[in-house]
């Protein structure tokens, strides 16, 4: 980790419309040197637009994009040797194996020779891929072929990362190990770019969250403080029966920003008087004679901030 | 990450953490590096399946038996020809055309996969994704057309000296290089290698048949003698076969090279164009 920490990226009122369609509205942001940001936003919100246009993938219509001094837009060749990028597709040869992959995107990022085979040695050993190193990519596993992308995109010791949802698509143990890539990176100081729509996943990875909806900022700050902001606690009522989650969700309607997960036949509700208002609300539903299985009040996620500030 | 640096003697990237301006000869010089290396990664690919390689062939051979033995009687006799020697420098010619095919096909399935973005984030030549996979299609091409030509002399085919062998083989192969490129402009615009595949039947059976790879054009009504004898599967195929029998050769294998020139010309510049938009 560096002592003093210096901006990194700096993106500073970037747009880009596809047709009538403005995918991204005058959006700005900074990451600092050795942290991980985490751009959190749903299907659609503009994300990868944002990673495109920062990885000299997509040309930015208006605003400024510079990483570590070098302007995106116009010092397209100079910005590549600052990135690794993984996108949302495992970006990778199928038909090559683990260890061919790292060897052609180090020659393509001009590495060669003893250096470059030490240093693939180096990554195969420290992200755990002995195993299947001399594998064909296309007979691995999905998790596999994912810790091969993102490592692939370390190639060259790149000062930024970008990882486009990085986890989408992964079942949960391949996820947690990606995130511990993601954390071993972050400790050893490299800077992150992460897309998510995974909230628990912002919150476990991300230093700074940036909350996108549409193209612009709804939210941003540390994932304490977003929850902080909302200021409420969450009363979660858990009912046994789909009657029960039916008429318990038509007698809190009233209430603001609730949300309702039918599957779990859970109702989540945002009060600003904690403990007072659940017991109204527990009141009303008891009185009612829906039986509830189970209530807890809660501070909030990452999840209610979501909710509070899209229209998801 | 700047300051973290290791000791080896070696410079490259990986040592020295700080950027470089690329000018004209810098941009030069990874053209070649990558093509190099892109050229490596499609070897690779072609070695790995082998069904590519034999594909082609197959088709190669199925053509020289089906047309010397079905057709070969009739159309030898009427043109007063040997017909083994007729047709093998043609099977030849269409057989390069099939196997450049695959330079489409391979391209648009790297773009509907992420690799190209990754391609497309890297300090790197772009020109050397389609480059680096032209020639190891070529390579491929002259391998196929070998073994064609092997079943071709068990059949009877013979070439007039080695020199003449050799520029029997690169002609077709010359053409095949032109339309790889051809590929890739409609790999880049296209995107699907389906799409591709379906599409390639309708210009390649036409030309093929509308040449002179299988029968003499004197044949053909006048309306078409004119295309049949100089679109580039016949001019390819008349320098070929001039070059396989020792005949005058010069001014068939000059239009060739000039349908070669032509379509790189146009078809360079255009899939570059189309490819850097695919994105």
């Amino acid at each position: 980790m560096s002592i003093k920490a210096q901006t990194l990226i700096e993106v500073s009122e970037i747009s880009k419309s596809y047709g009538d369609r403005e995918a991204v509205k005058n959006l700005s942001f900074s990451v600092a040197e050795g942290t991980v940001l985490g751009l959190l936003g749903a299907n659609g919100a503009g994300k990868t637009t944002i990673v495109n246009m920062l990885t000299t993938l997509t040309s930015i219509d208006t605003g400024h994009a510079s990483i570590c001094g070098y302007d995106v837009s116009s010092q397209p060749y100079e910005i590549r040797q600052l990135i690794g990028l993984a996108g949302q597709f495992a970006a990778i040869d199928e038909k090559l194996t683990a260890r061919e992959n790292l060897k052609l995107f180090g020659r393509l990022n001009k590495i060669s020779g003893r250096n470059l085979n030490a240093r693939i040695d180096d990554l195969l050993q420290r992200f755990r891929m002995a195993d299947f190193a001399d594998q064909i990519a296309g007979t691995c596993s999905g998790g596999q072929r994912r810790r091969l992308d993102v490592v692939s995109a370390l190639i060259a010791k790149p000062a930024t990362l970008f990882l486009d949802e990085p986890t989408t698509g992964l079942d949960p143990r391949s996820r947690a190990d990606i995130w511990e890539v993601i954390e071993d990176l972050a400790d050893e100081g490299t800077s992150v770019l992460l897309t998510t729509q995974y909230l628990h996943e912002a919150d476990r990875l991300a230093d700074e969250i940036v909350l996108i909806d549409h193209g612009m900022i709804v939210a941003s700050g540390t994932p304490d403080e977003l929850k902080r902001e909302l200021n409420r606690d969450v009363l979660e009522i858990h009912l046994d029966s789909d009657v029960a989650f039916r008429s318990a969700v038509r007698l809190v309607n009233d209430q603001p920003d609730i949300g309702t997960d039918e599957n779990a036949m859970t109702i989540r509700i945002p009060l600003s008087n904690g403990a007072v208002g659940s017991l109204a609300l527990l009141r009303r539903l008891d009185d009612a004679g829906v039986t509830i299985r189970d209530f807890q009040v809660r501070r909030p996620t990452l999840d209610d901030v979501f909710l509070a500030f899209t229209d998801a | 990450m700047a300051g973290k640096m290791n000791s080896s003697t070696t410079i490259d990237r990986l040592d020295a953490p700080q950027v470089i301006s690329p000018n004209v000869l810098t941009h030069l010089k990874w053209a070649m590096q990558d093509t190099v290396t892109i050229t490596w990664r499609d070897m690779v690919r072609t070695v790995r399946q082998p069904e590519m390689l034999m594909f082609a062939v197959i088709m190669g051979v199925v053509f020289l038996l089906l047309f010397n033995y079905v057709f070969g009687g009739v159309i030898g006799a009427g043109a007063g020809v040997n017909y083994i020697q007729y047709v093998v420098p043609g099977v030849l010619v269409i057989t390069a055309l099939n196997g450049a095919q695959q330079t489409g096909t391979g391209l648009a399935s790297d773009l509907s996969e992420g690799v190209t973005n990754r391609f497309m984030s890297l300090p790197m030549s772009q020109v050397a994704v389609i480059a680096g996979r032209t020639i190891a299609d070529s390579i491929r091409n002259i391998l196929g057309l070998l073994l064609v030509v092997l079943i071709g002399v068990l059949m009877g085919f013979r070439f007039e000296s080695f020199s003449s062998a050799v520029l029997t083989v690169l002609l077709p192969v010359g053409i095949g290089y032109a339309f790889s490129w051809l590929g890739a402009a409609l790999a880049a615009r296209l995107r699907n290698p389906e799409t591709l595949g379906m599409l390639s039947m309708f210009w390649l059976f036409p030309l093929m048949l509308a040449s002179s790879a299988f029968a003499p054009t004197e044949s053909m009504p006048r309306w078409l003698q004119g295309f049949a004898e100089y679109q580039p599967i016949s001019t390819a195929t008349n320098a070929a076969r001039a070059w396989s029998d020792g005949s005058p050769a010069r001014t068939d294998s000059l239009l060739t090279l000039a349908w070669v020139a032509g379509i790189l010309a146009v078809c360079v510049p255009l899939s570059m164009h189309l490819y850097r938009k695919s994105t």
